[in-house]
């Protein structure tokens, strides 16, 4: 009987530390998607008869096919990129012992702080061939105006450079956290049996953070997948129009607040929420990387 | 311990020595050209502030002017809006002073119930936050706008602040943290001494956790801070509005980035619009330097190290 009571305390207050989190997740995630859900069911101008026709108007907009084709063109520059580097660089960093480690580290998290509206301001002005510090090397290449570099043809780069140094840093750094978890005794082994540095770090250090890697693509492609600030920043304030309705999220704020469009954009918004539902689901029940945590439940 | 190393060291060096020493030197320059390469963008804006629009176009890019350079470049950027620049510095940091504090509280409190505490529904829990937390934030936006208007949020404050205080990666952090890092005999041994449950929480968990809650206001505060699409969304006032999306209005309405917006006669150009874009930076900048350890120390391995 006391046990009883004892235990039902323990859920009791176990419930009520728990409860504050759990008032924001229905207020900031359940209760968003349920408002919005019904939006997009909603009768508008263009589709009177409200319920899936707003669905269809979104797949059918002239502006849905570009937008899907520039975000993929984008994450199939940036996602491999991203991988190649941040996986190259921590690899490498890792070779490094102790000390020497440390300044490079701090580097390559310096550009972590451009990010967003600073990024668009920071690379206008490295690009920019009048301000450039990379002016010279552009001539080279003969880039001396400003419409060389930016004009449409070269968007998916900007944008792909401009995520790409915000984000890869603080990967590096992350990922190579991770390589100095394995245990020292393995690489000692390995190269006891004859492994060079090489065989070390492709056949042993790398299949040990593949998890870590795949979580970190899934995580960028989500972001990525979602691009707003800095095509819309570029295209409505400092290049007028240069990148209208690149991205998804451009479209979708183009038909909420230009169009009067609510019930389309929001529409697109939670088919773009879908995806990023089936890419965590993925992530969760069919990726090892969240197996520790989830065993840690049931273990207790 | 340093004896020990010392052997194994000089044994390394043995074995590099010819054929290794290329290959070396390919590595140490990759490295250091990606640092130089990394430092550049943020050495060029600490720089621009400090020379005036001519000296910015004319002389070597990462060159210095003059430390009145900046005196000038803040004044300048005072004549815009009679100062409105340091109503949105003001707001930035209260606002995510709110929502570090809250959503660090919250976070633990959440990780802790779902680590130790016998609370029910904890897989499926656990599950929902797993999915909240991949999903990025930008995702919920015109949902959480659809919201914020029918609550009668709009134009507020708290329509920026209350959203940013939902972290699920931060609960997750502090699952992490509470069933990995303490022992679990810790709590047995409180509770068996007397301790409730809010008391093991209190004077066990909460002492244990500095760590964790460093880590947690460092990813909230990066998340907050530098948040440009919600904040736009939902507020139109030029007194409510946050830096970074002050930045945007600045580069609508001055000719800093954008010459054709010639009819201002405010001296805001390159030089006022980065030391603004520097006011954003800088502070992400030392947060992150400063948390560099913690980024080591492994985000990651502690989700599946045990």
């Amino acid at each position: 009987m006391l046990l009883q009571r004892s235990k039902l305390m323990g859920q009791i207050n176990g419930f009520l530390m728990f409860l504050p989190y759990l008032i924001l997740l229905v207020m900031f995630a359940v209760v968003p998607i349920v408002l919005a859900i019904s939006v997009s069911m909603e009768k508008t101008l263009v589709n009177p008869d409200g319920g899936f026709g707003n669905y269809l108007f979104v797949l059918q907009d002239f502006r849905f096919l570009p937008a899907v084709i520039n975000v993929s063109l984008f994450l199939l520059i940036y996602l491999p990129t991203m991988l190649i580097v941040v996986a190259g660089l921590s690899l490498l960093l890792d070779t490094i012992k102790g000390r020497y480690a440390v300044p490079l580290r701090l580097a390559y998290l310096v550009p972590a702080g451009i990010t967003g509206s600073v990024a668009i301001l920071v690379w206008y002005f490295m690009l920019e061939p009048t301000y450039s510090p990379f002016a010279p090397l552009f001539a080279e290449v003969g880039w001396t105006q400003s419409t060389d570099i930016f004009n449409s043809g070269n968007l998916i780069w900007i944008f792909a450079l401009m995520t790409f140094f915000t984000g890869a840093g603080n990967w590096i750094v992350i990922q190579y956290g991770s390589l100095q978890s394995i245990p020292d005794d393995l690489l000692e082994a390995a190269k006891l049996d004859g492994a060079n540095g090489w065989q070390v770090a492709l056949r042993i250090k790398l299949p040990l953070i593949r998890k870590y890697l795949i979580y970190m693509l899934v995580l960028v492609m989500a972001a990525g997948l979602q691009i707003f600030v800095e095509p819309y920043l570029l295209s409505s304030t400092v290049f007028p129009g240069i990148a209208k309705d690149w991205s998804l999220n451009q479209l979708s704020y183009t038909l909420a607040f230009l169009g009067s469009n609510l019930g389309a954009a929001t529409a697109l918004s939670l088919m773009l929420l879908v995806v990023m539902l089936i890419l965590a689901l993925f992530v969760i029940f069919r990726t090892d990387f969240f197996d520790e945590a989830k065993n840690k439940i049931k273990e207790q | 311990m340093t004896t020990a190393i010392k052997p194994r060291v000089y044994v390394r060096r043995k074995k590099v020595q010819l054929s290794a020493i290329p290959s070396r030197v390919v590595v140490w320059v990759i490295m250091v050209s990606f640092a130089l390469f990394s430092v550049i963008p943020m050495t060029w804006l600490i720089l621009a502030p400090s020379k005036n629009q001519v000296q910015l176009q004319q002389d070597n890019a990462m060159s210095f002017g003059s430390f009145q350079g900046y005196a000038d470049a803040w004044n300048n950027l005072m004549l815009f809006q009679d100062g409105r620049v340091v109503t949105w510095l003001f707001n930035s940091v209260w606002y995510t002073s709110v929502q570090v504090t809250v959503a660090c509280a919250v976070a633990v409190l959440a990780g802790y119930a779902l680590a130790v505490t016998k609370m029910p529904f904890r897989k499926s829990m656990l599950i929902t936050t797993l999915i909240a937390m991949i999903v990025p934030q930008v995702a919920f936006v015109l949902p959480l706008f659809i919201e914020i208007t029918t609550l009668g949020l709009y134009d507020t404050a708290w329509a920026i602040i209350l959203p940013g205080t939902f972290f699920p990666f931060g609960v997750f952090l502090s699952y992490i943290y509470f069933s990995t890092t303490i022992p679990l005999e810790l709590y047995e041994a409180a509770r068996i001494d007397g301790a409730g449950d809010w008391g093991v929480f209190m004077r066990v968990a909460l002492p244990l956790s500095k760590g964790l809650i460093g880590m947690l206001a460092f990813f909230s505060f990066q998340m907050n801070w530098i948040n440009f699409f919600l904040p736009y969304l939902v507020v139109n006032s030029g007194e409510v509005l946050t830096l970074p999306v002050g930045l945007g209005i600045l580069f609508s309405s001055t000719p800093a980035l954008n010459p054709q917006v010639g009819a201002n006669v405010l001296p805001i150009r390159g030089p006022e619009i980065a030391l603004a874009g520097l006011m954003v930076a800088i502070p992400i900048l030392l947060v992150f330097l400063a948390s560099a350890r913690l980024l080591v120390r492994g985000v990651l391995s502690g989700s599946v190290k045990s």
